[in-house]
């Protein structure tokens, strides 16, 4: 076991991990953060993306113990101020989800996304989420969505 | 047609979408640990059929953190069929025993171990040595069901009892056809591949044992518990979680069994989380079909006899033997005859999947029906508008028709409620531009190049529940400020069930969706409420959520009555006040008749309204399905891509449009995998599943496929909750047959799913044109 600290939504969390254990492991199992999802746990399905230093990763391909020097950010951070961010608000206004298994992972790629570009094409936000599966095969809703949270974020 | 509603018929937004979106949520897999809980992991069989000669276990056993192993030295093996209702029998769908020494697919369970975490669970996997005795084994259909075939499994005959469905007179209807068609048809092995795995946490307290599990079959799996670890209901108590999608995964299916069991030995909690590998090759899929199809047709192209014969590949435990729902009625013939046989092969176990029976049997007819148009060179949509099935027409093949013949020997007559297929197929080809696109048989729509363009299309239906589903329990209680809870045990699948029935609830009581909270999942707290499957939610268990309702409601008026003096009869509730309905201004609100004392008891009102109910024998409340498609296909590559798809659907009255696109567009997605990409490959020599993961079973995604166009014809149905029928399991009936269809017409060769570019290339060399 090996002690680190992870940077996660601007809390740090000391924990011992073993070499092999995966980011999403220990973010689930570890540090008790479930919204974040493990689908596939072989980088197929995009169900566990995190932000790491505000870039999206799938973090069931992270080892834990090389994530120390990012700050992580899960979809728990997105409302840690207990205001839904834009994109939140709109995936449930515009029905961007059935199961909601996938849903944590589509709201973190699209943050990324907007946090780069805030007004993305239709086809920019397909290829934002391109990775990510939605096996209830919600993907025209899930991309209005991500248009309706770009407009609200921009305030319009 | 319905009154003016307040509530029914608006997008509202999910009641737990706050939780989707910010990860609160929580799946079976996402629970807190309990206190002393250990984890448990699975060995399973690297043989299609074998016998466990020895297994020494004690390796493992010695591995300091190991709590229990368990292997079938412990006989956990459940009753055997001692249910008198077929749909309770662990057996049906439910596999019979469990941990065996003889194990029937590759996969199948060997050994469960629970140790302090995962890593020492795996660890000690690998520490039992097993010895096998390799049996012979049986992996085609066809193979399986010949005499002095290899035993599937040590119960039960390979092939089960044909179910046999006839009217009229089949034979004489043939020979009175001008055109016979036969077709001979057999599709891929879809996999749910729900991207949640399944999880379950198992606690006993002495003989009391807890489960959380995620499922949607919350009763279900707690008759099948207490029937097969033989325990009183009063010594179970279910939780059922929601679940990450299902498609039919997360019913019929025991791998929780294995979790009780470990936890029993062991003497502590213990959870199962399945891996995706597991998720693919451990617990159910689709089934493969092999449907011999023959049609009988005058010249001018109407339908005097058909008939189907459908074999069902079960795999290893799958016990099906009534997969037809109802689609064989979909046209309707004077004559003819449906058959079905349930055949088990050392596979991986099937079951029902989204659509089951009414996917697979839609495939063969609506391919054949094609045929049978083309033989007489009539266009496809004047073929459907000529033959389709009307209201009021006799559901011939209706699984009510075989279960009271097993249970009861009677044989009622089950009439079709509603339909609005002839407006889909009319107003599907209108949005479609179907006069413009078709060409004619074999030809394609369009040309550019190397790029064929063709169109198709496929009708088909599903039910709605059925009477032998049985009871629903529902409750509704009201608060002291007139806002309540809805006890349900419908399952959360991502199918909106909750938010649905609480619309329901709510347009009854003259309340908002907000005001309704819905507690479900626990067996101690809900009324007994079926399994939800078979498109059941919004037409069966909605007739008892709307029943309870209007039972509160009763109520309520009559608390109200005597607080203005007035007639119960004569008041009515809107926007949470209580009123006459001749002089509006009388009237008191909900929230302070609720929270004032009554003179003859001094305490304010205590209501609760409650219904048991289910949808009624002679009546089959169907949702109708007309789904357009058109594809391209690139002569070099073979690559095929959907260009556009129309899906025209009756639903009867849609209670929320929004949730109602997602499960078309669901069901688009899904199918046209089944149709294009998705297929579990089984490896000819062991019978192993070679593409157990997402990476090598393709699941279509964001870039792979245009949205579709969707349309609902909103006939309403006078046995359905505010005109309402089912929804979530036909949409996707029709998709692999329309866009099947559309390749034929686009290539001029038929191919069936899953129809893939290498198929595609040897059918252009086949007929390069």
């Amino acid at each position: 076991m090996q002690p680190i600290t992870l940077n996660i939504n601007g809390e740090q969390h000391e924990v011992s991990v073993r070499p092999h254990w995966s980011l999403a492991y220990v973010i689930r199992e570890k540090i008790g953060l479930t919204g974040t999802k493990t689908g596939c746990e072989m980088g197929t399905c995009g169900s566990c993306t995190v932000l790491l230093d505000g870039k999206p990763y799938f973090s069931c391909l992270r080892m834990a113990i090389d994530s120390s020097s990012y700050a992580i950010t899960t979809i728990e951070g997105l409302d840690a101020d207990g205001k839904l961010h834009p994109l939140q608000q709109a995936f449930i206004e515009d029905h961007g989800m059935q199961c909601g298994f996938c849903t944590p992972g589509m709201i973190i790629a699209a943050k990324a996304l907007l946090d780069e570009n805030p007004a993305p094409a239709e086809q920019e936000i397909r290829e934002a989420i391109g990775g990510h599966l939605c096996r209830c095969g919600t993907y025209m809703r899930i991309v209005k969505s991500i248009q309706k949270g770009a407009r609200l974020a921009r305030g319009n | 047609m319905g009154a003016e509603t307040t509530v029914v018929g608006k997008s509202l937004p999910l009641i737990d979408a706050r939780e989707k979106v910010t990860g609160r949520l929580k799946y079976a897999g996402d629970l807190p640990p309990l206190h002393r809980m250990h984890y448990a992991k699975v060995l399973r069989s690297p043989y299609a059929h074998a016998r466990i000669v020895n297994i020494d276990t004690s390796k493992a056993e010695a591995l300091p953190g190991v709590s229990a192993v368990l292997t079938h030295k412990d006989d956990i093996t459940g009753r055997k069929k001692t249910c008198n209702t077929p749909w309770v029998d662990p057996s049906f769908n439910f596999r019979g025993p469990m941990i065996s020494q003889e194990v029937c697919y590759v996969g199948d369970e060997v050994a469960v171990v629970s140790a302090v975490d995962e890593d020492t669970a795996k660890q000690a996997l690998r520490l039992i040595e097993v010895e096998y005795e390799e049996l012979p084994a049986v992996f085609d259909l066809e193979q399986s069901m010949l005499a002095g075939a290899p035993k599937v499994r040590p119960w039960g005959p390979n092939a089960l009892e044909p179910s046999l469905f006839r009217w009229g007179d089949v034979d004489a209807g043939f020979r009175e056809a001008d055109h016979i068609i036969e077709n001979r048809i057999t599709l891929g092995n879809q996999q749910h591949a729900p991207l949640d795995r399944n999880a379950c946490i198992a606690d006993w307290d002495g003989d009391k044992l807890s489960i959380w599990t995620s499922t949607q079959a919350l009763f279900w799996i707690r008759d099948a518990v207490t029937d097969f670890f033989e325990l009183s209901p009063n010594k179970v108590r279910v939780h059922s979680t929601p679940t990450g999608g299902s498609f039919g995964l997360w019913w019929g299916n025991n791998f929780m069994f294995l979790a009780i069991a470990v936890a029993r030995k062991a003497k502590r909690p213990v959870r199962l989380v399945l891996t995706r590998d597991e998720v693919q090759t451990t617990v159910k899929r689709r089934e493969r079909p092999l449907i011999d199809a023959r049609i009988g047709i005058k010249a001018d192209g109407t339908m005097v006899a058909q008939s189907y014969r459908h074999i069902m590949d079960n795999g290893a435990y799958g016990n099906k033997f009534d997969p037809y729902q109802s689609v064989a009625d979909i046209y309707t013939t004077p004559h003819g005859k449906a058959e079905f046989i349930g055949v088990a092969t050392n596979l991986l176990p099937a079951g029902c999947m989204r659509g089951v029976g009414d996917l697979t049997l839609a495939y063969a007819i609506e391919q054949t029906v094609d045929m049978a148009a083309e033989k007489i060179n009539m266009d496809p949509v004047e073929f459907r508008l000529k033959n389709h099935w009307r209201p009021g027409d006799i559901c011939h093949t209706s699984q009510e028709v075989l279960f009271a013949k097993l249970l009861f020997n009677r044989e009622p007559e089950v009439a079709l409620t509603s339909s609005g297929l002839e407006e889909c197929i009319r107003k599907g080809a209108e949005k479609f531009g179907w006069k413009e696109k078709w060409k004619g048989w074999g030809k394609p729509s369009s040309v550019d190049g190397n790029k064929v363009r063709g169109v198709g299309l496929g009708i088909s239906t599903h039910i709605s529940g059925l009477a032998f589903f049985g009871f629903n329990g529902i409750t509704i209680k009201v608060n002291p400020d007139g806002t309540m809870v809805l006890t349900t045990g419908i399952g959360r699948m991502g199918q909106g069930g909750d938010t649905t029935q609480a619309m329901v609830a709510a347009e009854v009581l003259g309340v908002e969706l907000g005001d309704v909270n819905v507690v479900d999942g626990d067996s101690e707290v809900c009324g007994h409420t079926m399994v939800t499957f078979g498109s059941n939610g919004m037409h069966m268990v909605a007739r008892a959520t709307k029943a309870a309702a209007e039972d509160a409601r009763r109520q309520i008026l009559e608390f109200a009555a005597q607080r203005l003096e007035a007639n119960p009869e004569d008041l009515d509730i809107r926007d949470k006040r209580i009123f006459v309905k001749g002089s509006p201004e009388v009237g008191v609100t909900l929230k302070d008749l609720m929270s004032s004392p009554i003179y003859q008891y001094l305490s304010p009102p205590e209501v609760i309204g409650r219904a048991s109910k289910g949808v009624e024998f002679d009546k089959a409340g169907k949702m109708m399905i007309c789904d357009y498609a058109e594809v391209e296909i690139d002569r070099r590559t073979a690559q095929l891509r959907v260009v556009k798809f129309v899906a025209y659907h009756d639903s009867g009255t849609i209670v929320n449009p929004a949730v109602c696109e997602n499960q078309v567009a669901g069901g688009y997605c899904q199918s046209l995998g089944m149709a294009t990409t998705e297929h579990l490959v089984f490896d000819e020599e062991s019978g192993a599943i070679l593409n157990p993961n997402f990476m090598d079973y393709k699941i279509l995604g964001p870039l792979d496929m245009p949205d579709p166009e969707i349309y609902f014809e909103q006939v309403y149905d006078e046995d359905g909750p505010f005109g309402a029928k089912g929804i979530g399991e036909g949409v996707t009936c029709a998709v692999p047959v329309a866009i099947s269809n559309a390749v034929y017409n686009a290539i001029g060769v038929r191919l069936h799913p899953p129809i893939t570019p290498d198929k595609i290339m040897r059918a252009l060399k086949q007929n390069p044109r």
